[in-house]
C-alpha cells in the first residue's frame, strides 16, 4: 500500500516537509497557486505537482483525496491556509487535516476550520526558552533525543499478536534489559488517548496497543525486532 | 627630587593594593551600577537632612550640645572625606609621570615630571570649577553659628542631594536641553522689568511715597510681572497704573510662554525618562532576561503557563509592537538591541544577563547576538534561527542555545504522519503538558542521594520515570543506567513527570540533608 499525501503550499515549510515525506517514501502530491513556489518544487524534481486556485471547490473536488490520505495545509498566507482547510473539510470528512500555525489566534482557526492536527510553530520553541532557563541539562538531552543529533530517539511500535509483550503488565517487563525506558501507550481497552508511564495507571499491554519508548537507536532496533518477532518468551520475563 | 617622584609613582603603580583600592572607590562614587552605591547615597542623604533639620529646629529651640558637634563636625568631616576621595579618583597622576619618564629616556631629553603633574593638577582645578564640585565644597564649610546669613550654608548641602537624586538630575537635564527658549525668555523679562522699574521711578520717584529708590522700583515691576502683585507698593499716577496694565500682559504672555517651554520639553523626553526608569529598576535585579523583538513567539514564550521566574525587559525597534507590549501589561522599550550603547546600558558586570533574540528577521538576531558577545561574553545569548542552514553561522557568531521554530515545526508535523502515537507524547514533553514534564535535579554534594544505588530510590510510587543520569558535562548521557549504579556527587538526575512529583522528590531528596 503507498502512502499518499497532499501538501498544499511549497513556501517556507513545505519544502522541508516536501523532502521529509519523500524520506518517508510517501507518494507526495503538490499543490500550489503561486507560480514561482510551484517551479520551485519542479526544479527540486518533484513530478506530481499541479497549480490550483485554492479558493474554487471544483478544483479541490477534481483532485479525488481519499479517506487515508495526509493533506497538509501549509500556504504561506495564512488566511488563505485557513479557509482552503476549511473547504477541504467540508469536502472530505474523512480524511487527515494538517497544518502549521504561527499564531495562537490562527491555531484556534485552524482547529475550528476542522484540521485534524495543528502544529503551532512557536509553541514548542516558546516552551524550549522556559526549559533553557529552568533546567539546561534535560533541554539538551531532549533536544538531542528529537532532532536525531543524538543516537538516543524516541520511537513507538504496535504489539502484534503473538508478541512477548502481549498479556503481560507493564509493571512486570523488565524493559532495562534490553536497555530501553517505556514512556506510555495507547492501550486500545481502555481508550485511545495516549498514556503515559508516570500516569500512574496500571496497564496490561495487549496486542493492539502502541508503547512508545526511547532509548539508544541500536538498542531500540533491537527492541522492535524482539517484540515484533519472536513469540512470547517465558523466561525473559 | 626628580628621582624621588618617579620613584613614588612607580611604586604606586606597581601596588596592586592601590590600584584595587582606587579602582574600587571610584566604581563606588561614580558607577550607578555598583551594588553598595546605594547604601553610600542613604547615608549621604540622611546626613543632608538631619543637617538642614537641625537648622530649621534651632531657629526656636537651643540646640543640644552633641547635635552642634554632630553638625559642625561630622557632617562637615565626611563631606570633606567624599569630597577629597572624589579629587583623588578623578585622574591618574602617576601614569603621566611615568609615561613622561619613558618618553624622556626614549628621546635621550630631560626628565620634565612638572609637566604632566601640572598638566594633571591642571585637570583637578577644572573639576574644581565645576557646578557639582562647587556646591560639595561649600556643604563641607561649617554653618558659622554666630553670623546668621553663613548659617544658610547648610542649604548647600541640600544642593548636594542633586548629586544623588536622580529626579532631579533627569530634570535639570531636560532643563538643559531648552538653555536657548529660556535663555531668551530671562532676557526678555530681564529687559521689560528694567524697562517698566526705571520708567515707574522715573514718573513717581518724587510722588508715590513707597517707592524710595531704583531697587524699590524694580522690585514692584518683577512682583507686578509675576503676577505675584503683593501690593506693597502700587503706582498712583496714571501713567503708572499704564505701565502697571501693560507689564501686566507682558508678564501673562511671558508665564504661558515658560510653562509651554518646560512642558513640551518634558512631553518630549518623558518617554525616555520612562524607559531610563525600566532599565534602572531592571539593572537592580541579579539575573534578568532582555527579549529582544515583540512578535509572535515572544507573546507565546510570555503567556507559557511556567511563568517567568526571571525579571525581563523586552526590546523592540518599533514603536507600534513597544506600544503593544505595554498595553498588554509588559515592560517594554523602545531600543535597537543591535546598536552597543543600547546593550552598555544595562548592568554587565553585575548580574547575569540573558538575552533573547527573537525577532523575525535572522540577520537581525545574528547581528544582536554578535553585539550582545562583544558588550560582554558572559552574557548568555538565546537566538532563534528561522532558517536552519544559518545555524552554524548562529554558532560562529556566539549564541548559546538555537531555536529553531521552522524545523521544529517541520519535523513534528512529519511526526505526526509517520508516528502520531510518537509525535503525541513528544508533543505533550516539548509544550510541557503538566502530565509529562522532564525536569533535572542537580545532586551537591551534601544531597542524601549520593552513595546509594538507583534500585534504592523508588521512582515509581513517586509516578516519576527515571531516565537516566548525566555524569559530568562531556560523558555521553547514561539512560536507564542499571540498577546498581551508585549516584555521584555532581550528577544530574533527568526524571520525567507530573510537576507533583517533580516537586514530592525533590522535598524528600533535597531539602532534607544529612
Amino acid at each position: 500500500m503507498t502512502k499518499r499525501a497532499f501538501l498544499f503550499g511549497y513556501g517556507r515549510h513545505g519544502r522541508a516537509i516536501a523532502e521529509g515525506l519523500k524520506l518517508e517514501e510517501f507518494q507526495i502530491v503538490i499543490l500550489e497557486s503561486e507560480d514561482t513556489n510551484l517551479k520551485a518544487a519542479q526544479d527540486d524534481g518533484y513530478l506530481d505537482t499541479m497549480l490550483v486556485d485554492v479558493t474554487k471547490d471544483s478544483q479541490l473536488e477534481a483532485l479525488s483525496i481519499e479517506d487515508d490520505d495526509k493533506v497538509i495545509c501549509v500556504m504561506d498566507d495564512e488566511h488563505l491556509n485557513v479557509f482552503l482547510t476549511l473547504s477541504l473539510r467540508s469536502l472530505y470528512e474523512h480524511s487527515f487535516l494538517l497544518s502549521i500555525s504561527d499564531s495562537i489566534h490562527t491555531t484556534q482557526k485552524l482547529k475550528k476550520a476542522g484540521a485534524n492536527r495543528v502544529i503551532s510553530l512557536y509553541e514548542v520553541s516558546a516552551n524550549r526558552i522556559h526549559n533553557i532557563l529552568k533546567r539546561p541539562t534535560a533541554t539538551q538531552l531532549l533536544d538531542g533525543f528529537v532532532t536525531n543529533h543524538s543516537d538516543i530517539s524516541f520511537k513507538e511500535m504496535t504489539i502484534p499478536t503473538g508478541s512477548m509483550l502481549d498479556g503481560q503488565m507493564a509493571d512486570d517487563i523488565n524493559f532495562g534489559e534490553y536497555r530501553v525506558l517505556l514512556v506510555g501507550m495507547i492501550d486500545e481497552e481502555l481508550s485511545h488517548g495516549f498514556l503515559f508511564i508516570t500516569a500512574g495507571v496500571e496497564h496490561k499491554i495487549d496486542a493492539g496497543d502502541t508503547i512508545v519508548c526511547i532509548g539508544d537507536d541500536e538498542d531500540l532496533e533491537e527492541f522492535e525486532k524482539s517484540v515484533v518477532n519472536k513469540p512470547k518468551l517465558e523466561e525473559s520475563i | 627630587m626628580n628621582d624621588i617622584i618617579f620613584r613614588f609613582a612607580s611604586r604606586l603603580d606597581h601596588s596592586k593594593r592601590y590600584n584595587k583600592v582606587k579602582a574600587d572607590i571610584d566604581d563606588l562614587l561614580n558607577n550607578p551600577d555598583n551594588r553598595y552605591k546605594k547604601y553610600i547615597d542613604s547615608m549621604v542623604i540622611f546626613l543632608i537632612i538631619s543637617s538642614v533639620a537641625i537648622l530649621i529646629y534651632e531657629v526656636e529651640n537651643p540646640v543640644p550640645h552633641w547635635m552642634d558637634t554632630y553638625d559642625i563636625y561630622f557632617v562637615s568631616f565626611i563631606f570633606l572625606v567624599e569630597y577629597l576621595l572624589r579629587l583623588w579618583v578623578l585622574n591618574d597622576i602617576r601614569i603621566g609621570i611615568i609615561q613622561e619618564h619613558r618618553d624622556a629616556l626614549y628621546l635621550n631629553r630631560d626628565y620634565r615630571p612638572w609637566i604632566p603633574l601640572k598638566r594633571s593638577l591642571f585637570e583637578k582645578l577644572n573639576y574644581m570649577l565645576t557646578p557639582v564640585a562647587i556646591i560639595d565644597l561649600l556643604a563641607i564649610f561649617p554653618a558659622y553659628r554666630p553670623l546668621r546669613v553663613l548659617r544658610l550654608f547648610v542649604l548647600f548641602r541640600v544642593l548636594k542631594l542633586l548629586r544623588y537624586s536622580k529626579n532631579i538630575k533627569q530634570f535639570m537635564e531636560v532643563l538643559a536641553n531648552k538653555r536657548f527658549e529660556l535663555l531668551t525668555l530671562l532676557l526678555l523679562l530681564v529687559f521689560v522689568v528694567m524697562t517698566a522699574g526705571i520708567a515707574l521711578y522715573v514718573l513717581e520717584e518724587q510722588i508715590n511715597p513707597n517707592i524710595d529708590s531704583l531697587f524699590d522700583a524694580l522690585y514692584w515691576s518683577l512682583v507686578t510681572i509675576s503676577t505675584v502683585g503683593y501690593g506693597d507698593i502700587s503706582p498712583v499716577t496714571n501713567e503708572g497704573k499704564v505701565i502697571s496694565m501693560l507689564i501686566i500682559i507682558s508678564g501673562i504672555a511671558m508665564i504661558s510662554f515658560s510653562t509651554s517651554v518646560i512642558v513640551s520639553a518634558f512631553s518630549e523626553k518623558l518617554s525616555e525618562l520612562k524607559e531610563n526608569r525600566i532599565v534602572e529598576q531592571i539593572n537592580k535585579s541579579d539575573k534578568f532576561l532582555i527579549i529582544c523583538g515583540y512578535g509572535q513567539l515572544t507573546k507565546m514564550f510570555l503567556r507559557q503557563e511556567e511563568g517567568i521566574e526571571h525579571n525581563y525587559i523586552i526590546l523592540d525597534k518599533d514603536q507600534d509592537r513597544v506600544d503593544t507590549a505595554i498595553s498588554d501589561g509588559y515592560d517594554a522599550i523602545k531600543a535597537d538591541a543591535s546598536r552597543h550603547d543600547t546593550l552598555s546600558k544595562f548592568s554587565v558586570d553585575y548580574s547575569k544577563i540573558t538575552m533573547l533574540c527573537l525577532t523575525n528577521s535572522d540577520i537581525e538576531n545574528i547581528y544582536i547576538t554578535l553585539n550582545a558577545k562583544i558588550v560582554d561574553s558572559k552574557i548568555e545569548v538565546i537566538a532563534r534561527a528561522n532558517d536552519s542552514a544559518l545555524y552554524k553561522k548562529f554558532v560562529r557568531a556566539g549564541a548559546d542555545h538555537i531555536l529553531m521554530p521552522n524545523s521544529v515545526a517541520n519535523t513534528m508535523l512529519l511526526a505526526a504522519i509517520s508516528q502520531p502515537v510518537m509525535h503525541k507524547a513528544v508533543l505533550a514533553i516539548l509544550t510541557g503538558k503538566n502530565i509529562a514534564k522532564i525536569d533535572e535535579m542537580t545532586l551537591y554534594d551534601d544531597n542524601i542521594l549520593i552513595g546509594k544505588m538507583v534500585k534504592d530510590v523508588d521512582f515509581k510510587s513517586m509516578k516519576l520515570l527515571f531516565i537516566g543520569i548525566q555524569r559530568g558535562r562531556d560523558n555521553p548521557f547514561m539512560l536507564n543506567p542499571p540498577k546498581d549504579e551508585v549516584f555521584q556527587g555532581g550528577d544530574i538526575i533527568i526524571m520525567m513527570g507530573k510537576k507533583i512529583s517533580h516537586a514530592h522528590f525533590r522535598d524528600i531528596y533535597q531539602e532534607h540533608r544529612v
